[in-house]
């Protein structure tokens, strides 16, 4: 027989597994979801792994806005501008030890732009992959030159 | 965390000023602590999501974020909802009045 402190126990976890999808929102932590994809050391090898094999298109509809020279390594500020109809976006870089940056998922009522700062030790490019809702993958880069490297070093 | 959110014409636009070291695996050694930063950000307006990012640790320290979203229905003195969730599972949820 089951006794009864297990059986309560059986319930709580239960409860605790049914209550938690619809306190998330339905929002998608990519460190969760996709924890390969953050150890990658180049950005070409942490694309696949965010978002697959796909070809990736060349595109100037999604624009990024960063400094051509940063003299500070430690915040160089990045802004991203779309109106094409995305589902999510992710900035890398191969300047740090680990490629990928940010992972924006597009709510239906957003509009694309947003501003981040973001931490670069040298010289790198920047690039932007997106997913379409089309399931079609894009990507726009940009080189930012760093005179004094952030991340602490 | 600090936040600031205007309504204009239906488009609210958000900054928002988050504290955390945002020390990663090589950062965290070197300052002799644990590793500390922010993996996710949501914002909710009406319970429907209007911002989320996932992050990593090369974000810059005490980060700040911008964005705009549509909402036509949203009104002065609605309350959004801005939550972090960090790397050790922390989280804090403020409540932002629209302005």
């Amino acid at each position: 027989m089951m006794d009864r402190r297990k059986f309560l126990g059986l319930g709580a976890v239960l409860f605790a597994s049914t209550i938690l999808p619809t306190t998330k929102l339905n929002a998608i932590n990519f460190s969760v979801e996709k924890p390969k994809a953050w150890d990658q050391e180049a950005s070409t090898s942490a694309i696949t792994e965010l978002y697959g094999n796909g070809a990736l298109i060349d595109t100037k509809d999604i624009s990024i806005k960063a400094p051509k020279l940063a003299e500070n390594g430690g915040s160089i500020p990045v802004k991203v501008k779309s109106k094409m109809d995305l589902e999510s976006i992710a900035i890398f870089q191969d300047a740090n030890p680990r490629s990928l940056v940010a992972v924006f998922t597009v709510p239906e009522n957003a509009i694309i732009e947003y501003d981040i700062r973001m931490k670069m030790r040298k010289t790198s490019v920047v690039t932007v992959v997106a997913k379409g809702k089309n399931g079609k993958l894009y990507r726009n880069t940009q080189n930012v030159e760093v005179s004094i490297g952030g991340c602490g070093g | 965390m600090r936040a600031k959110a205007k309504l204009k014409n239906g488009i609210v636009k958000v900054k928002a000023m988050f504290k955390s070291p945002m020390a990663g695996r090589e950062e965290a050694e070197k300052k002799k602590m644990k590793p500390d930063f922010i993996t996710q950000i949501v914002a909710t307006l009406n319970d429907v999501v209007v911002y989320e990012i996932s992050t990593g640790a090369f974000i810059s320290k005490n980060p700040l974020f911008k964005f705009k979203f549509n909402a036509p229905d949203a009104k002065k003195g609605d309350k959004m909802v801005i939550s972090q969730t960090d790397n050790n599972g922390k989280t804090k949820t403020k409540k932002v009045k629209i302005k």
